[in-house]
Formats: structure tokens, C-alpha cells, sequence
């Protein structure tokens, strides 16, 4: 089977500082990914090139087939992209914020309108479809911001983060829609701190730590290699620079 | 959307069929216009932040607002220009407002209307060609500029072709398409050369600094420019030998060249420059700095972790305490009273919001006493140096108007957009609110008003000599104790902890005028009292008592007061 997303050798700098460093990775239709990392090792970056953000790196990205770099609007238009607490136009209201990305995403209007209707409903904000979103709640926010990446019906769904801000059912809703995706046959990349989650939703964990894949395989096969643990200690093992548990006790001692 | 905004809209969509075979995906491109238009519709100017923060209202007729104070403003620009004799310094004078006015609307719109960061989040993902994101930015530009130059030109326009017939139109509109490109210039290079300067994270300090200074020299120019009318009707600005360097001067004269062609060398320099200069700026903005400036500007609207270069090692803290935990741990208490001195400091110096309410004062200070110097004809150094009848107003004015900015300031210290971060001082174990409101009335006092008096007492003593002293320090105390009173109505709340509303704005101007003819009657007793040096060396004593009492008074302050502020 053909991977749906390739990267290879990719490689990423920021003046004198390289942030990517030979990425490579295969990733298949309908898996979901669980790309993992300490803040500043490069997810962002990863999710940045692969959304067609960034377009100066080195390296070969290949989405569906299509080369990142020669046809960027192409990739673009298989990719949903659900961002952690992003920007939005906040003086728009929900549906004129959704018409927006409908109408870019060259999306039929009648079906964006229902679809976006259906979705807003699931979510709770069906009274809420014509306020606009500078009153809206962090959480509130985020469901728009998920039916925007989901809203065109996208082969790949990226998220960064999607459940944060997000109270207790809709983070059921959310994790029940990622399984539903992924068994509809979508291909899940899925960028996130919160390890149990991951842990529970992707089918494949990739870790990346100072620019570098340090470990790639499913859960099981992780446990296998580092020990019977958690994620969170398995995560920990093989990304923490000194002892967490000194970290704490260093803290304690403040108060003496 | 509204009609300007429709037809604009269906004016730049015209050449649809031109963009098409540019590349552009002309679906894509009016569903983005039409979203930045509606978008700026509900973005208030500058002027209506204010009222919508008060009012809680939300607004959807910005763009009407925007084109009418540009509509007023042009009438203004083109009355004033009009009550000269000269063509040359007329036109001169409306194209310096003109260029002025426009550039201090574009330099905020800039960052936060036309070149949106958030665009890189929400429409670069999207299937959306380069050329299509471009055009639609650029196209979003011109209808913004449109809708600001269409009606400030106007009045302009009808004026004159009043004076001088419609062959005037002719001359007149191809002069403000030029002068707008060449403000337009300026901008960016003004935002190229902060950006090459300085990081983008102060970006958005030095932009409002530009602005502060802005509304001054606009506050200047309504208070001064009538006044200096009757003095300079008749000036021809042309006579000037280095008056060709001034780009006004450019459009005015291309003007003059175009409606009345002379054999001048300085006219068909002016023509030539009006068109050539625009043109060439726009074309080396374009091709050499935007691709850099569109980068750098991204970084503005905040980015991640990994992105950011440290090319700078931290610097190391010269001294354990800093200039204002030194000052702190001379007038103030240890603990709440300090803190709060430390905080509003601190936050006076860094909030952004607070320096743009507050700075201009320093601005219309300086201005309203060179207008009050400048309307008492007759005074001399003498005068003030002797203290005669006409010195001894002058050194009271000096005195008495000496706190206005601490007044603005004082106005200032409990609002804040942030309002929500004060939840710390109320999970604080702080016994007494009034602790901390007593530090940051020190700290404003500290911050805006010794300084002031410092260099008052200096200057009054130089010219006047040390006679002066009972009476500055008299003065001095006064203004202590009006502000003390005035602080026990105005800073009734924590620092920086309730939002702006019209009640408090209201409020605040009630207040200022209060603490005008307060300070007026003070100055009409000690001007009474000048010679007599005893009875203002007693009254000095106590009105400096009086102003610990006030003081003092408000350090007891409880929680039960100040509770009850939150809620009303």
C-alpha cells in the first residue's frame, strides 16, 4: 500500500537554529497518528509544513502522491486542518466564519449550509450560529474551529490539541468522532500533551524530541521496547533531561 | 455590508475576467473581500474602540464612522487652506493635513486591518493560490484607502473648484491619487524601518508611540493653526530656498503646474517629482521590501516556541533592586502598600493600553501652556523674573497646571482591558485594600508628578531666583492635596482591575473639571497672598498636613468600600 502522507529527510531551520532534523515517515490511509513531543521539538513545525504554512524547508513531502512543494493548493485541498486555540475572525458569526471556509474549500453552499447546521447542532451552538464569536467561550471557539477543519469532508485531519477548552462531553464527542473517522477510512494526525488520550486513539505513536523521531511504532510495540508503562512514563524515559522526580523535590525544597 | 463597501466591491470584481487569466480564483477572491469588508464593518476606528468598550455595544457601521471623520476632517483641512492668500502655501498646508492625517489612520490600520497575522492561519491552509491571497490583499488595501481618501478629498475638491473653476478637478485629483501612494510609501517604510530596528514583539509600542505622537501634533494644530491664521494669510511659502524638500510642496505645486502651467523650474520640478517619487517608492516597497516585511510582520501576530531564534543572551540584573523597588522602600510600607507601589509602576510603564490615554496629555500640557503663554500678550522674562502682577500669573499657571497629567493619570490606574487578572488581589490575604491603593497613588504620583515639579521648582527658581521657593512649595502642596482629593473619588478601586465603561469615563471628566476649579480657586488665593511669605509659610504647613490626612485616609480603605465600588 501507497502512504497517503511521505515525508522524507525533511529538514527545517529558523536563522541559525535547525528545528526539524531528518524527519522521515509513512503514514497510511486510515491510520491514526499520535505525534508526540515536548514543547519545542518540532510538532508544530511538522504540522505547519504539512498544512502548506511553511514552504521553505528541505526535504521531500508528498501528500496523496502530490509533491508539497509543486502543488501546494492541491495538498491543501485534502487536508483539514483543526488548529489548538487559534485566531479566529472573531467579529464573524459561526455560519459566516464556516461560508468562508466552505466557499475556499469550493464546497457546494446548500451542503456546507446543511452540513454546517448539522454539525454546529451536534455540538451545542445551534443558538449560537449568528452571534458572532468575540462572546463566545474558549470552548465554543474550539467546536468552531473543529467543524471548519471537518466541515469539506477531508481526507487527512490534522489537530493540534483539539480538546483543549473543552468540557467533559465534548471531549467524548470528539474522541468517539476521531474512532469514527478513522474507521470511515480518514487519515488522523493528531498532535497532543494529553497522553491518556493518545495513548487510547492512535493506532501508530511517533515521538519527536529536539527536531528528531526518537521513537515510532504502535502502543504495544512501545511498551515492548521501553518497558510495560504508561505513555506518560514512556514519554518521560526517553525525552526527559534529568529526573522529573528531582525537578519536584528541587521545587519542595524552595519552602525550606 | 453597506452601499460603499457594495460598490466598492463590485468595482475592483469588474475586472473579473482579467484576474482569471492572471491565474486568480475569482470565487475565492470575492469570498475573501467580502469577508474583510463585512469584517471592517464591525472593527471600530480608533476613536469608536473607546465608545464600544464603554457602551458594551457591539458595532456594524465602522466604516460609515471612519468615512464621515474623514469626510470632516477634509472640510476642516480644506477650510483652513482656503483662508490663505497664496495658491502655493494654500495647497502646501491642505496636502501636509492631508498626507498627515491619512498616514496617522494607516499606521494603526496597517497592522491590524490590512496586513491581518491571522490570515496565515485561517486562509493560507485553505486551497488558495498565492496570486489569489495577494490580490485580495492588495485589492482590500485600495477599497480601505478608498473609503478614507474619496471623502476627505471632497470638501477639498468642491472648495476648489469654488475658488478657482472645474479645470481645478483636473489638476487637483491626480495630485491626491500621487499624495495618497506617497503616504502609502511612508507607511511602509516607517513599518520597514521599526521592523529593521527593533523585534516584532515591541513592534506594537513604537506603532503606538507614533500614534500618541500623532494625537498631539493634531491637538496642536487644532489649538495653534486658527490662531496663526491672521498672522500668516499672506505668506508665500514658495519663496522659501529649501522649500522644494518638503513633499507637500510637490503636490502643491504640481497642482499649480497642472491648472496653470508656468515657466518655473520649481514647478516642473514639483510636477515631477509629485508623479515620480510615488511611483518610484511604491515600485522599490514592492520589489525589494516587501517579501522580508510580510515575514517579519507574521511574526508579529506571535508564533511558537520553536521559531524563535535566541540570538541574545539574557542580560544580567545589574542590581538586586531595581529604581522602583528603591523609591518603594522609601515611601512606602513593606508589604500590601509596597506591592502596590512596585505594580502599578511597573504596569504604568508596560501597558500599552494605559501609555495610550495617558501620554498625550504630556503633549496637550506643553501645548495648552505655550497657547496660555502665547495669548498673554506683553509677557516677558522680566515680568516672571521681577513676579509683577503678569509673572505671578504666569508662575501660577506653570504651578497649577503642572498635575494634569497626574490627573490623567490617576483616571487611568483602576481600568485596564485585563481586568480579570486583579482576581490575584482579591485571593490575597490583604487586611486592608486601602494599602494597595495607597502604593499606586505613590506610584503615580512618582511617576507623573515629581518629575513635573522638579523641573518647575528648577526653572522657576532660575528665572525667578530663590524668592520663589514659599510659593512653588505652596503650590506644590496644593496640587498634593487636590490630587489626594481627587484620588479619593477617582482611585477608589485596585489597580488596574475594572474595564473601561462610559460611567467611569464620565466620571473621570467630571472629576478633571472638578480638580480644574479646584485648583483654579487655590491659585486665585495664592495669587491674593503672593507677597505675604508668612501667611503662605503657615498655609504651606498645612495644606501639606491636610494632604497626609487624604492620604492617609485612603490607606484605610476596607474591603467592605471597595466592594461596594465593584458593584455599583
Amino acid at each position: 500500500m501507497e502512504p497517503i502522507i511521505s515525508i522524507k529527510n525533511l529538514y527545517k531551520s529558523y536563522g541559525q537554529k535547525l528545528v526539524l532534523k531528518g524527519i522521515n515517515l509513512d503514514i497510511y490511509p486510515g491510520q491514526v497518528i499520535g505525534y508526540i513531543g515536548p514543547n519545542g521539538a518540532g510538532k508544530s513545525t511538522t504540522v505547519k509544513i504539512l498544512c502548506g504554512l511553511i514552504s521553505d524547508y528541505e526535504g521531500q513531502v508528498s501528500v496523496k502522491g502530490i509533491n508539497l512543494k509543486e502543488n501546494a493548493v492541491a495538498v491543501k485541498s485534502y487536508i483539514g486542518y483543526i488548529p489548538e486555540l487559534a485566531e479566529l475572525y472573531d467579529v464573524l458569526t459561526p455560519v459566516e466564519f464556516l461560508s468562508l471556509m466552505a466557499e475556499l474549500y469550493n464546497m457546494d453552499a446548500t451542503i456546507a449550509q446543511e452540513r454546517m447546521t448539522k454539525m454546529l447542532s451536534a455540538f451545542g451552538l445551534q443558538a449560537n450560529m449568528n452571534d458572532r464569536m468575540d462572546t463566545f467561550s474558549k470552548g465554543m471557539k474550539q467546536k468552531v474551529l473543529i467543524t471548519s477543519g471537518l466541515l469539506h469532508n477531508p481526507d487527512i485531519i490534522i489537530l493540534d490539541e483539539p480538546l483543549s477548552g473543552l468540557d467533559a462531553n465534548s471531549v467524548i464527542i470528539v474522541k468517539d468522532l476521531i474512532s469514527k473517522l478513522a474507521k470511515d477510512g480518514k487519515t488522523i494526525f493528531y498532535c497532543s500533551h494529553m497522553m491518556d488520550v493518545v495513548e487510547k486513539v492512535s493506532d501508530r505513536i511517533v515521538l519527536i524530541d529536539e527536531g528528531a523521531v526518537i521513537a515510532n511504532g504502535s502502543f504495544e510495540e512501545l511498551q515492548q521496547q521501553q518497558g510495560n508503562e504508561s505513555l506518560e512514563k514512556i514519554f518521560a524515559h526517553l525525552t526527559a533531561k534529568e529526573s522529573l522526580s528531582k525537578a519536584a523535590d528541587e521545587l519542595m525544597s524552595a519552602f525550606d | 455590508m453597506n452601499i460603499f463597501n457594495k460598490i466598492l466591491l463590485k468595482l475592483v470584481l469588474f475586472p473579473s475576467g482579467l484576474y482569471t487569466r492572471m491565474g486568480v480564483n475569482v470565487n475565492h477572491l470575492k469570498a475573501i473581500l467580502t469577508t474583510k469588508l463585512m469584517m471592517d464593518d464591525r472593527r471600530p476606528n480608533s476613536f469608536q474602540q473607546m465608545q464600544q468598550k464603554r457602551r458594551k455595544k457591539t458595532i456594524s457601521t465602522a466604516t460609515l464612522s471612519t468615512m464621515l471623520m474623514a469626510l470632516i476632517a477634509g472640510g476642516l483641512f480644506a477650510f483652513i487652506s482656503a483662508l490663505l492668500d497664496n495658491t502655493l502655501t494654500k495647497f502646501t498646508i491642505y496636502f501636509s493635513f492631508y498626507i498627515t492625517f491619512l498616514a496617522s489612520i494607516l499606521i494603526a490600520d496597517f497592522t491590524s486591518v490590512l496586513i491581518d497575522v491571522r490570515d496565515s492561519y485561517i486562509i493560507l491552509p485553505k486551497p488558495v493560490t498565492d496570486r489569489t491571497f495577494v490580490l485580495s490583499r492588495l485589492l482590500h488595501i485600495f477599497i480601505h484607502v478608498c473609503k478614507i481618501v474619496l471623502p476627505m478629498a471632497l470638501p477639498g475638491a468642491v472648495i476648489f473648484v469654488i475658488n478657482y473653476g472645474a479645470w481645478a478637478i483636473a489638476a487637483f485629483a491626480p495630485m491626491v491619487l500621487t499624495a495618497t501612494l506617497f503616504t502609502i510609501f511612508l507607511i511602509n517604510a516607517c513599518y520597514i524601518l521599526i521592523l529593521k530596528i527593533t523585534t516584532p514583539q515591541k513592534f506594537q509600542n513604537i506603532i503606538s508611540y507614533i500614534q500618541i505622537a500623532f494625537a498631539i501634533f493634531f491637538y496642536a494644530c487644532y489649538q495653534l493653526v486658527p490662531r496663526m491664521m491672521g498672522r500668516f494669510s499672506g505668506l508665500d511659502i514658495s519663496r522659501g530656498k529649501a522649500i522644494i524638500l518638503l513633499p507637500p510642496f510637490w503636490f502643491a505645486g504640481g497642482w499649480q503646474q497642472i491648472y496653470s502651467p508656468a515657466n518655473s523650474i520649481q514647478l516642473w520640478c514639483c510636477l515631477l517629482l509629485s508623479f515620480a517619487v510615488p511611483l518610484f517608492s511604491l515600485w522599490l516597497v514592492i520589489k525589494y521590501f516587501a517579501p522580508a516585511f510580510n515575514q517579519k510582520l507574521a511574526m508579529i501576530g506571535g508564533g511558537t516556541t520553536e521559531g524563535t531564534a535566541l540570538n541574545k543572551v539574557v542580560k544580567k540584573e545589574k542590581s538586586t533592586s531595581s529604581y522602583s523597588q528603591r523609591l518603594a522602600g522609601l515611601i512606602t510600607r513593606h508589604g500590601a502598600e509596597r506591592s502596590g507601589f512596585i505594580f502599578t509602576w511597573k504596569m504604568m510603564l508596560r501597558s500599552r493600553d494605559f501609555k495610550m490615554k495617558v501620554y498625550p496629555a504630556i503633549g496637550y500640557m506643553i501645548v495648552i501652556l505655550v497657547l496660555m503663554f502665547f495669548n498673554m500678550r506683553g509677557l516677558t522674562l522680566n515680568d516672571i523674573s521681577l513676579q509683577d502682577d503678569k509673572g505671578r500669573i504666569a508662575i501660577l499657571i506653570v504651578i497649577y497646571f503642572s498635575n494634569l497629567l497626574l490627573v490623567s493619570a490617576l483616571g487611568q490606574i483602576t481600568l485596564s482591558d485585563k481586568f480579570k487578572a486583579a482576581w490575584v488581589f482579591f485571593t490575597a490575604p490583604v487586611d486592608v485594600p486601602g494599602k494597595i491603593l495607597s502604593g499606586a497613588i505613590k506610584a503615580a504620583i512618582s511617576q507623573f508628578f515629581f518629575p513635573v515639579a522638579a523641573v518647575t521648582l528648577i526653572a522657576l527658581i532660575s528665572l525667578a531666583g530663590i524668592s520663589v521657593i514659599p510659593n512653588a512649595l505652596f503650590g506644590i502642596c496644593n496640587e498634593l492635596l487636590i490630587t489626594g482629593v481627587s484620588a479619593y473619588f477617582i482611585a477608589d478601586k485596585l489597580p488596574f482591575s475594572s474595564p473601561q465603561s462610559i460611567r467611569s469615563s464620565s466620571k473621570g471628566m467630571l472629576r478633571v473639571f472638578s480638580v480644574m476649579i479646584i485648583g483654579s480657586l487655590l491659585a486665585v488665593l495664592q495669587y491674593i497672598l503672593y507677597k505675604i511669605t508668612p501667611v503662605i509659610i503657615i498655609l504651606t504647613i498645612l495644606s501639606a498636613v491636610a494632604s497626609w490626612m487624604v492620604f492617609d485616609s485612603i490607606k484605610k480603605y476596607t474591603w467592605k468600600k471597595v466592594q461596594r465600588r465593584y458593584e455599583e
